[in-house]
């Protein structure tokens, strides 16, 4: 792959030569990559290769050890405010993480609310409005734990979408969900695209990864291998590595 | 102002100056002030639970009666001094006396050369020791006759160290010695005889005359050994030649100008009443009135409502310095954690009893800012039960902070939720749920720990109820009115508990339905 050595300020997420150690173990190593806007970017790889600590330096949830992250032009370090950040770069985990004690709708109005100061009554009209997209307004006033993980996970993105961010980060988003669920989480990310969203997402799912993807990711031991349009890195992986990996991914 | 007057005024004026002179003249020195009475007070160490002497004759536990507090008005009155009782357990009396939290001990204390090791004595009134059993027990010889017999003596009196010596002299027979049982207060001593719990009780003779209404007919005296060391009542000071001389001489003139024996006379302190004492009085059953007027009496509403206030407010305190704390210890590893961890250990070790004698007497020994008089026994309470129950509410919230899954806390930061917005919003709630019962819980087992506070002299709920019953041997009727009273608290508190809960119906997903419906 051939980076400038510069970031590139152009683009949404521009990366060069990222690091991040736990500890003496290297979780990513020299990591470069430049995501465009509303590009929907899907990151594969075996289990153990980084693929969480990479997007979860992205939001700076993990701080990176070394080199450039830039996000719309602006380096991301110690310096900047991460509740701005944040604002910008939502997240959806893969064991959703609602707030229990609080309703559907009450999920996702808390941090507007908090951090963004909005009015209880304007913050609760656009959860709502939130909520009507990813098609769940029926289930508005419920509690998490009356939800299917499909709802569950449907209120986690509305969650994320009443912050108004760019980018949306997905770590494994349909890791717990039926097949049904899937697809509907699958049109909703189609959705965020049309909106000129910026995905992330971390998945296992090839049938998922293939449908959504603008391009493929592919990391292995902390490093980027691979990364081509899902059209050719299924049917012509470049890498042996990448290539042991569809075989396993297919075979099981 | 006409000119006569003024002349009267100036007159006057000359007058106080000269008396102000004459008083402050060295010829007035023999009757200076003695050590014991400080800042114009007279503070007396009593513990208001042995009538005749010392005891609430009353329902108003501030209203304190008896001969010794007659006395001590007396001797007050002698040198001018406000006369400031303090009442504690028998036990808290002495050190009270070390740590200056008063100037002199009259409770119906012996003289005995055990004490006047430490503390210098001066007698006021004769005594005897009695030894009672229930009515028509046969009479004694001689002590050695309680030979395997059980008796029964108030703790912190010498009356245990004294059974002892006969024991040894039964031992050197071969004979099995007497068992003691000791009690915190004389009324329960008196009941072990009474429910034939033990078969006899030691006490003082005037003590007995004066229970003559409340045991008259239903014990008798079988015994009274002629000890040395228990014939005179005596006042304790501080050790200090000079106070001695002082305090000796005011009784020697109470003695002589015939106050001491008005005392006597008032409060029955004197043999002529061992007659009366052995007639017979109807015995009563659970007495009604007395249970309804203990239950709505202003003392015992005092006392409940004492219990709750220390209880709340040390609850409340331990809870405010329990999180940070156990913040702290859930996070990485430091210096501070580790005197954090000490903390926890020490105060959950410690038992509550020890840490408030500690507090109350030991610390003014190494800080003299907490013999003041604004440490009063509600503050070393309120202090040492906050400690203490920190410490085991420390580890309910450690408990329930990890139980909290970590993801929240990912799912709040990704967010862009400050870390105190954090806590407040997302991981408190939660962690409140898991919190919950086990702090209820605490507290209702805390309510019941502050009735350790009297031994500090603090006027709560069951220390009223003891000094009632001091006063009048209804044990069961008084002993049922505080039973009520905590029963009422602890439900108040476990019906608190529901209708909180009521508010965590997102956790249960049949719950959480039937509230959206
Ligand atoms: N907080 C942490 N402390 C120490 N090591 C960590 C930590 N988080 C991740 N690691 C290690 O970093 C490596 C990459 O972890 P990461 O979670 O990014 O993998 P992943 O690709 O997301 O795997 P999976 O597909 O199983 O989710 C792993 O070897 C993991 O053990
Ligand atoms: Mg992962």
């Amino acid at each position: 792959m051939s980076h400038s050595l510069l970031p590139d300020p152009a683009s949404r997420i521009s990366i060069r030569n990222l690091s991040k150690f736990y500890k003496d173990f290297l979780a990513l190593d020299r990591i470069s990559l430049d995501i465009a806007r509303g590009e929907k970017i899907v990151v594969l790889g075996p289990s153990g290769s980084g693929k969480s600590t990479l997007i979860r330096c992205l939001n700076r949830i993990e701080p990176h050890d070394s080199g450039v992250l830039m996000i719309d032009g602006k380096i991301i370090d110690g310096k900047t405010d991460l509740t701005e950040l944040r604002g910008t770069v939502g997240m959806v985990f893969q064991n959703y993480n609602l707030f229990p004690h609080l309703s559907a709708v009450d999920n996702c109005t808390l941090a507007p609310r908090l951090v963004r100061g909005t009015a209880r009554e304007a913050a609760d009209a656009a959860a709502r409005r939130y909520l009507e997209q990813v098609g769940i307004a029926e289930q508005a006033d419920k509690y998490p734990i009356q939800l299917s993980g499909g709802q569950q996970q449907r209120v986690a993105i509305a969650r994320a979408l009443c912050m108004n961010p760019e980018i949306i980060l997905f770590d494994e988003p349909t890791a717990a969900l039926d097949p049904e669920a899937i697809s509907g989480i699958v049109s909703i990310m189609d959705d965020l695209a049309a909106q000129e969203i910026t995905t992330v997402c971390v998945t296992h799912e090839m049938g998922f990864a293939r449908r959504i993807a603008d391009r493929i990711v592919f990391m292995d031991r902390g490093a980027i291998l691979e990364v081509a349009p899902p059209e050719d890195f299924f049917t012509s992986p470049k890498t042996d590595r990448a290539r042991n990996f569809l075989d396993r991914m297919i075979r099981y | 102002m006409s000119p006569g007057s003024r002349g009267l005024s100036v007159l006057l004026c000359l007058l106080f100056t000269l008396t102000g002179l004459v008083l402050h003249h060295p010829a007035a020195r023999a009757d200076e002030t003695p050590g014991f009475i400080q800042d114009g007070q007279l503070t007396l160490c009593t513990n208001p639970t042995l009538p005749p002497m010392t005891f609430v004759n009353g329902s108003d536990t501030t209203a304190l009666a008896g001969m010794d507090i007659d006395l001590a008005r007396l001797l007050a009155a002698r040198w001018h001094a406000t006369f400031v009782p303090d009442t504690m357990d028998f036990e808290g009396m002495f050190p009270s006396l070390a740590a200056r939290r008063c100037g002199m001990v009259i409770s119906g204390v012996l003289r005995q050369s055990g004490r006047e090791k430490n503390y210098d004595a001066v007698p006021y009134a004769d005594s005897a020791l009695v030894v009672v059993a229930r009515a028509g027990a046969p009479k004694l010889t001689a002590m050695t006759d309680l030979s395997g017999k059980t008796i029964a003596t108030q703790s912190g009196t010498s009356y245990a160290a004294r059974i002892e010596k006969e024991n040894d002299t039964l031992r050197a027979e071969g004979r099995t010695p007497i068992i003691v049982q000791q009690y915190p207060t004389e009324d329960q001593v008196v009941q072990q005889v009474l429910i034939g719990r033990v078969n006899a009780f030691i006490s003082q003779d005037v003590e007995l005359y004066y229970r003559q209404k409340q045991l008259g007919g239903k014990v008798s005296i079988i015994f009274k050994p002629d000890y040395p060391d228990y014939r005179q009542f005596a006042i304790y000071i501080r050790k200090n030649a000079e106070d001695r001389v002082q305090l000796q001489r005011a009784i020697d003139d109470l003695t002589s100008g015939g106050e001491i024996a008005g005392l006597e006379k008032k409060w029955g302190v004197s043999g002529e009443h061992e007659q009366v004492f052995s007639e017979k009085n109807a015995p009563a059953r659970f007495d009604f009135a007395t249970f309804f007027s203990a239950l709505t009496s202003v003392a015992f509403l005092k006392g409940a409502a004492l219990t709750l206030t220390i209880a709340v407010l040390s609850h409340m305190m331990a809870i405010v310095i329990s999180i940070p704390i156990a913040m702290r210890l859930n996070g990485p590893d430091s210096p501070l954690k580790f005197i954090l961890s000490a903390y926890v250990a020490v105060f959950r070790g410690a038992p509550t009893l020890l840490q408030l004698l500690f507090i109350w007497n030991a610390l003014p020994q190494f800080l003299p800012f907490f013999r003041e008089h604004w440490f009063t026994p509600f503050l070393a309470t309120w202090l040492s039960l906050s400690i203490n129950e920190s410490a085991y509410q420390v580890e309910i919230n450690r408990a329930a902070l990890r139980a909290v899954d970590p993801g929240q806390r990912l799912a709040a930061d990704a967010l862009g939720m400050k870390s105190a917005q954090v806590y407040r919003h997302v991981i408190f709630p939660q962690a409140l749920r898991i919190a919950l019962p086990p702090t209820i819980n605490e507290f209702i087992s805390l309510l019941k720990t502050t009735s350790l506070a009297s031994v500090i002299s603090l006027q709560e709920l069951l220390a009223v109820t003891q000094i009632q019953v001091a006063r009048t041997f209804e044990f069961t009727e008084y002993y049922s009115a505080a039973l009520i009273y905590y029963l009422a608290m602890v439900f108040f508190f476990l019906y608190l508990q529901k209708r909180i809960e009521r508010r965590f119906a997102w956790a249960d997903r049949n719950k959480a339905s039937a509230n959206v419906a």
